[in-house]
């Protein structure tokens, strides 16, 4: 990673008594494209707004390029926001919304007008200079308020969920746009989010915050591959959970395979031996995520056989529906419903085998060891069962 | 149509007060206008024009320079409302600045007659400052009483429109300027009250009207002439029992409004179309 062109420092920021976010560290390289994603509430939108300066920072510093901004005002930073709802002003053209910063800057108006040509080519506005912002559809208000931002040459371009008023179909090319738009310009931005694909094909790196903390940040592939809690797994997709016995093995005592870890046989599950792969597991009650099209369904019979370095569970299928590409099956495993994809259909009832290679299957201690694990009750699939258990 | 008739039957009361309460007497007090000792005619306008064509302008200035100072005052008011940046400062002002909607303009003109009087409260103030001499004391018991009156009582209204418009527009709006570095003033005026304008707008023509109609004002602070319409018509009925006079100086009032209310009109099509 090279040298940090905006960097935060211990940043806390809180309303009243209400901490929004707990001393955030983070450094961003120039011209890199980092998401700031997570659930609402988490303080992903706060923590773009301090950066910007419209909120007040209780503790902490922002720096750019080595320059503190900690106190100066959002126009003093070299960043230019976008706004969720594109806050376009309404009263002026597009043509003026887009030159207002410049005019601000008390430039010439021959000046002004040739850079609002030219964000308007740049942005695919041509000939709309003249209309007001409630005559366009919302993927050209949403450009008309990128070229706002951007008319007025900022170092750090700020996104605030730009894509989120957007039609599903637009959305999808929109951000391809801003991400080559972003590129060629060799701008650093910051963009929030909550949708995880959006994310994961727009960003550099990802930063994903949970109650006003980094949960973790890493390359889309790092964190989509390794994700380091359950949460971070369960919001990567991983939603389906299981709770399970596991031992760790010292290097050498699981069949050459270097540290590893064994799976406990229980009424659902095989006993399986798995290379430890720089988890970081102690001995004692475990939670496994998994995502649906990462494990492989199988007829009872013909995959009973555990299979080395894979995790092998029994069930039945209690449904199946069909979002696409695969079969989605819903399979009840003991107390545990997971979901697991599969290219053809099984029918509701049939005993099945659900097989998870060990690069597939995230592991991680459970929080309140066993004791908790016995008290749990059983939880359906979801989102929702991932905020439960790290609430 | 048996439900169509039970429904205007529904309507009825409405419509019957409107009428009788309502039109009738404007209607009546529109043909009295035109009614003097010789018939129908024009001859009480003729009076009019000899004896109030000062005052009709009289009440126009005043209530065309109050309705612009109005404007200019709530709308600095709800503006330092919505960008003002100190909250203690923005929560005295809220606090403070309805008052005057809840006195009545005859204790605005009984307070400001004791206030802006040659020998009053104001004067005595800058003459104890040593801001001006005795001598130079004069009252301001004439226009200027009467504006700074109406201006006094009919900004809180204003401005609390204008304060709850200013409120419900997209704050997004608001911080985009000032991440371009535009300054409170110039959000004010460039971003904030052209969002705002056809509530300003409204705020002033229901003032200009109310101004219009208030007879103990000028009557309490300016005892001369010229002096307002509304002062006009009571002396006519009161000390001459001349309707018809009075019909007609209520028939200039009432085209004056008419103006203010066809300018707002016009301008409300306008933004629509």
């Amino acid at each position: 990673m090279g040298e940090a062109f905006l960097k935060l420092e211990q940043l806390t920021v809180g309303y009243g008594a209400n901490t929004v976010l707990h001393s955030i560290d983070l450094a961003i390289r120039k011209g890199e494209f980092v998401a700031l994603l997570g659930s609402s509430g988490c303080g992903k939108t706060t923590l773009l707004r301090a950066i910007a300066g419209f909120v007040p920072p209780s503790g902490g510093r922002v720096a750019v390029s080595g320059r503190e901004v900690t106190q100066l005002p959002p126009d003093k930073r070299g960043m230019a926001l976008v706004f969720q709802s594109y806050a376009l002003w309404p009263h002026m053209t597009v043509a003026q919304n887009i030159g207002y910063g410049l005019k601000l800057k008390r430039r010439p108006k021959s000046e002004i007008a040739a850079r609002v040509a030219e964000m308007e080519n740049l942005l695919g506005l041509q000939g709309l200079g003249a209309r007001k912002p409630g005559q366009l559809s919302g993927g050209q208000r949403q450009r008309v308020a990128l070229g706002r931002a951007l008319a007025i040459d900022p170092e750090i371009l700020l996104l605030d969920e730009p894509l989120s008023n957007l039609d599903a179909r637009i959305r999808l090319t929109v951000r391809h746009e801003i991400r080559a738009l972003q590129r060629r310009l060799g701008i650093t931005a910051i963009h929030v989010t909550h949708d995880r694909e959006e994310a994961m094909v727009m960003a550099d790196r990802i930063v994903i915050l949970k109650d006003g903390h980094i949960a973790q940040q890493g390359t889309p592939e790092e964190i989509y591959n390794r994700p380091a809690s359950s949460f971070v797994a369960a919001f990567l997709g991983a939603e389906n959970r299981l709770l399970l016995q596991a031992e760790r093995l010292p290097g050498g005592s699981g069949g050459g395979i270097g540290e590893a870890v064994r799976i406990a046989a229980s009424p659902v599950s095989a006993e399986a031996l798995l290379p430890l792969a720089g988890r970081d597991l102690q001995s004692g009650p475990v939670e496994a995520r998994f995502r649906a099209e990462a494990a492989e369904l199988l007829p009872a019979q013909a995959g009973t056989a555990p299979v080395d370095g894979a995790l092998t569970l029994s069930g039945h299928v209690t449904a199946v529906s069909y979002p696409g590409g695969q079969w989605r099956h819903g399979v009840k495993v003991g107390e545990a419903d997971i979901q697991v994809d599969a290219p053809a259909a099984f029918a509701v009832g049939d005993a099945v085998t659900v097989r998870i290679k060990s690069g597939d299957l995230f592991l991680y201690p459970t929080e309140g060891g066993a004791s908790r694990l016995a008290a749990m009750p059983p939880e359906g699939v979801g989102k929702r069962s991932a905020e439960v258990v790290e609430a | 149509m048996p439900q169509r008739l039970l429904a205007l039957l529904f309507v009825l009361p409405a419509l019957a007060v409107i009428v009788l309460l309502f039109m009738v007497p404007l209607g009546a007090s529109l043909i009295g206008a035109f009614e003097s000792g010789e018939g129908y005619g024009i001859a009480n306008f003729i009076k009019v024009f000899e004896l109030y064509r000062w005052d009709v302008l009289f009440t126009v200035m005043v209530v065309l320079l109050s309705t612009l100072l109005i404007g200019f005052f709530s709308t600095a008011i709800a503006g330092y409302l919505t960008l003002g940046e100190n909250p203690r400062a923005v929560a005295v002002l809220r606090w403070l600045y309805r008052w005057p909607m809840f006195v009545p303009f005859i204790v605005v003109g009984q307070v400001l007659r004791t206030f802006l009087a040659k020998n009053g409260l104001m004067n005595n103030i800058f003459i104890e400052l040593g801001l001006m001499t005795p001598i130079s004391a004069t009252s301001f018991l004439d226009w200027r009483g009467i504006v700074i009156a109406f201006v006094w009582k009919q900004v809180p209204f204003v401005a609390l429109l204008v304060a709850g418009a200013m409120a419900s527009i997209d704050r997004g709006t608001i911080e985009a300027a000032r991440n371009l570095g535009a300054s409170r003033l110039r959000i004010l005026v460039e971003i904030v009250v052209p969002q705002i304008a056809t509530t300003l707008m409204v705020g002033l023509v229901l003032s200009f009207v109310t101004m219009m109609s208030v007879l103990s004002v000028p009557l309490m602070i300016n005892a001369q002439s010229p002096t307002m319409l509304t002062a006009d018509i009571a002396f006519r009925i009161n000390s001459y029992g001349d309707y018809g006079v009075a019909n007609a100086l209520g028939f200039v009032s009432l085209l004056i409004t008419a103006g203010a209310a066809w300018i707002y009109l016009r301008h409300s099509v306008k933004e629509r179309a």
